[in-house]
């Protein structure tokens, strides 16, 4: 059989080669031939081939036109359809491993609402079984985020779902920064009489901790204004006044350092966005409020249940992470309102991303952007929103995203339309290295076949 | 309403006061649609004649009366209707009377909220028929009720007429963990089933007293004085009496092999283990034993137990000829079963048909009334769905969504889409 090479049972022989081809420092380039080739940028080439060498894509396009490198391994995966990884926007990859088990669990730290200076790269885990189960499906790249019970849970990481360590699998730390207005982050209840209690305790909370961060860049900028005064070389040919300097003015004392501040200062600069979490419109509104108050470049996350004021929504011209879809309407609303959201998003305009919100089912993602395509969002923009949308969003289209030369060799190779839950993904490559198809699940899948 | 159907509905009303505010059922025939029959195969371009809420006809064509009500599928899909052998929606979070591990009085019936708009968004997926099930506090839960999603009817008129009785079972980490955490009986497995054999030893100690009292009344014994009523040992005993459906939620394979046990010991059978992620270790000790398994598609890892859970888990222990259902125990996937199932082609290679039943008649059966629905047959329910999209894929949405006969759910209609609902109502 023509596709062998790629099926199930060759996972044995694809790890040795694996190995090798690391060993050899990946020189040897890979040729997918003759499969179709959904590259998101520049449509689909029925009958393409993929060139990957030196873990990065080196060339894409017909059979016809593209040259396969003299010593290439030629894989045949003629019938095969191939994509580039998956990106999930918002996940807990690496955080957490049994939900149950107290002991895994590293998701977020509940003692205050405003953790800023909590960072996701200090608690991956790059051995968690749950990744091995996410990336066997194509999904090779994620956001991963604290848990979204605290207004300000701390920073997220941009990884990538294969490496020897944690150093290797994070590409960006503190990518962005969540700041969540679900309502879901009053976990103070009456009985705890602890502040804040209610959303208007939790935006005040919010404000002042922007405030208190403000307030501690200007002490920083004053006292390196002093310092920078008193370190001036005292001009030789101004006798006068070099003395007098050297009588007056001692070294400044710095601020004392506050972590907690200082972890706010670059979402405060513009220079990393702040994830904006809400669902209902009034949520939003007083989010969006929130950020504008401080001049923070943000994208939105949920919407949910903001259908009447999508227009505004649209107005703000930023991306925003839909769903979940499957979140379930509130009693007064119709039963596909959050399932048609992205689609509705979309009409106006508005650049989507899809997120699994989870750890143990990251892998289902492109479901859920296939479930979107019934409900009316164009199957182009389904696609596009769990790989090029999203590594545009999070920056990164530079490497990832779709089938370009000259992008990270993140490659799916699956029996078919990347969104159906039907098709079986046959092969990932990450970075150019092929991916063993194997997983503790189908470790115990293998174990128990044939009893 | 016309003079004629006021009289039917009378008519209706007096013969079964269960049905009470039921529809009158037109004569109607879905035509042009491909019917995916489950029990034999697929009629590609077919129809489906429905008579008093039942199938009264299937094929490529049939012989209705020119005056039944004709509905063009154009070309879609046609299933059974969907159902979810395990659903704790419509119980207002009455779901586990956590205050002792042995509550077999308790009736879900009494719980049971028919205006929870759960039922709509399932019906809005296809669901015509859910199993309602006491939550897995407990080793011995209460007793389930079984429910057509008429939603829109009363509450009575939503029961699903003369179900079998089923009851919830529950081992593991569920029970452990609840009455752990308060200081009491069972915090570990072997006091599960220890709470367990006690509660069926009782029950056999009151059958054998209500056995005697009866065998004296039988004697014409008037001095003979009833011993006390208990509804807990009532509930009991009917399982060993085999009067109840034994649903027990259960996942590791040890467990299950445990549970099979303790029914040999006291005589009685489990229908079915619920969630059952370690099926596939144990499948041809499930299969020899006739025991149902209903399942998640490929959730996993949700705490200790749900560790060793594989996707191929269905397709496995179908494979071993377990009789395999997919089911939602979420409000979530209950709304999209459809894809559930068509996970079981991709995990594991189940043909699609294979997948459908699991959705259908496989869960009919766990129920008991699969010989009235989760088919497309003659004399069964017409609880049927015309597909928008491939129901066995990511893209298969509910168009129209029949109960007994009757449109319950029509996506193309503005609101909630429903015939028998109006907000407000």
């Amino acid at each position: 059989m023509k596709r062998t090479v790629i099926g199930r049972r060759s996972s044995v022989f694809g790890f040795v080669l694996c190995l090798t081809v690391f060993a050899l420092g990946q020189q040897t380039p890979i040729a997918l031939k003759d499969g179709k080739l959904l590259t998101v940028s520049h449509g689909t080439i029925e009958n393409g081939v993929l060139i990957m060498q030196n873990g990065r894509i080196s060339a894409v396009g017909n059979s016809s036109s593209v040259a396969i490198p003299v010593g290439a391994r030629i894989i045949d995966v003629s019938g095969m359809t191939i994509y580039p990884g998956l990106i999930d926007s918002e996940d807990n990859l690496g955080l957490i491993e049994i939900d149950a088990e107290q002991s895994t669990n590293d998701l977020m730290e509940p003692s205050d609402e405003i953790m800023p200076h909590m960072h996701v790269y200090d608690a991956f885990h790059a051995e968690s079984e749950l990744i091995p189960v996410t990336r066997l499906n194509g999904v090779t790249n994620a956001v991963i985020a604290p848990d979204n019970k605290d207004t300000l849970p701390g920073q997220d990481s941009f990884v990538q779902l294969a490496g020897n360590s944690s150093l290797e699998m994070i590409l960006v730390r503190d990518i962005a920064m969540p700041l969540n207005f679900t309502g879901e982050q009053r976990h103070n209840d009456w009985e705890k009489r602890k502040f804040p209690q209610t959303r208007m305790g939790q935006a005040a909370q919010l404000r002042q901790a922007f405030l208190d961060a403000q307030d501690y860049a200007q002490k920083w900028a004053d006292y390196e204004k002093k310092k920078a005064e008193a370190d001036q070389k005292p001009d030789p040919k101004d006798k006068k006044t070099a003395d007098a300097k050297a009588d007056k003015k001692s070294p400044p004392t710095p601020p004392k350092r506050d972590l907690k501040l200082e972890a706010l200062l670059p979402y405060l600069q513009g220079k990393r966005p702040i994830v904006l979490a809400a669902e209902e419109a009034n949520d939003l509104q007083t989010a969006v409020g929130l950020a504008r108050e401080f001049n923070l470049k943000f994208i939105l996350n949920h919407v949910s249940h903001s259908q009447p004021v999508l227009d505004y929504v649209a107005s703000l011209k930023v991306p925003v992470i839909v769903g979940p879809i499957y979140e379930d309407p509130k009693p007064f609303e119709r039963y596909d309102t959050v399932y048609s959201l992205p689609a509705q998003l979309y009409k106006r305009g508005v650049k989507i991303v899809f997120a699994s919100y989870d750890a143990h089912n990251v892998r289902n993602l492109p479901y859920q952007a296939g479930y979107a395509t019934a409900f009316g969002l164009p199957y182009d923009e389904a696609l596009k929103a769990i790989t090029l949308n999203a590594a545009e969003t999070w920056g990164v289209a530079d490497r990832l995203g779709s089938l370009d030369a000259g992008k990270t060799a993140n490659v799916v190779v699956a029996s078919g339309d990347p969104l159906d839950v039907r098709t079986d993904v046959k092969q990932v490559f990450i970075a150019g290295q092929e991916i063993p198809m194997t997983s503790r699940q189908t470790r115990l899948r293998d174990r128990y076949a044939d009893r | 309403m016309n003079r004629i159907a006021i009289a039917f509905s009378l008519l209706y009303l007096s013969t079964f006061s269960l049905h009470a505010q039921q529809p009158a059922h037109n004569e109607v025939v879905i035509k042009n649609a491909v019917v995916m029959t489950v029990t034999h195969g697929v009629v590609q371009s077919g129809s489906v004649y429905i008579k008093d809420g039942k199938i009264a006809a299937v094929g490529e064509s049939v012989n209705a009366p020119a005056s039944a009500t004709v509905i063009d599928a154009g070309g879609k899909y046609l299933t059974p209707g969907i159902i979810d052998s395990h659903s704790h929606i419509a119980l207002d979070d009455d779901v586990n009377e956590a205050t002792s591990p042995v509550t077999p009085q308790m009736m879900m019936i009494d719980a049971f909220d028919y205006q929870d708009k759960a039922i709509y968004r399932g019906l809005a997926g296809g669901v015509t028929t859910s199993l309602l099930l006491h939550g897995s506090a407990n080793m011995i839960g209460g007793q389930a009720v079984v429910i057509k999603h008429k939603y829109g009817l009363n509450r009575d008129a939503m029961l699903f007429p003369n179900a079998p009785r089923s009851i919830k079972f529950a081992s593991g980490e569920n029970p452990k963990r609840v009455y752990g955490s308060k200081d009491q009986l069972p915090s570990t497995r072997m006091g599960n089933f220890a709470v367990q054999r006690e509660a069926l030893t009782q029950a056999q100690d009151y059958m054998r007293e209500w056995d005697a009292y009866n065998a004296k009344v039988k004697k014409g014994d008037k001095d003979a004085s009833p011993p006390k009523r208990d509804l807990k040992m009532d509930a009991l005993a009917d399982v060993l009496r085999g009067n109840l459906l034994v649903q027990i939620h259960c996942y590791r394979a040890d467990e299950l092999l445990t549970e099979m046990a303790i029914a040999k010991e006291f005589g009685y059978k489990v229908r079915a283990f619920h969630h059952a992620l370690e099926a596939y270790k144990v499948a041809d000790q499930l299969a020899a034993n006739n025991v149902a398994i209903a399942t998640f598609s490929d959730w996993w890892g949700y705490k200790q137990e749900a560790w060793d859970a594989i996707p191929w888990n269905a397709v496995m222990s179908m494979r071993k000829g377990v009789r395999v259902a997919i089911k939602s125990d979420s409000e979530d996937f209950a709304r999209r079963l459809n894809q559930e199932a068509a996970k079981t082609i991709r995990y594991g290679g189940a043909t699609d048909d294979e997948a459908l039943r699991m959705i259908t008649l496989n869960p009919a059966w766990i129920i008991g009334v699969d010989d009235r629905v989760g088919s497309i047959d003659v004399g069964k329910d017409a609880d049927l769905v015309i597909w928008d999209g491939y129901p066995l894929s990511s893209y298969g949405v509910p168009n129209k969504v029949f109960i007994d006969g009757d449109i319950y759910f029509d996506r193309s209609l503005p609101g909630f889409g429903m015939t028998h609902y109006s907000e407000g109502q």
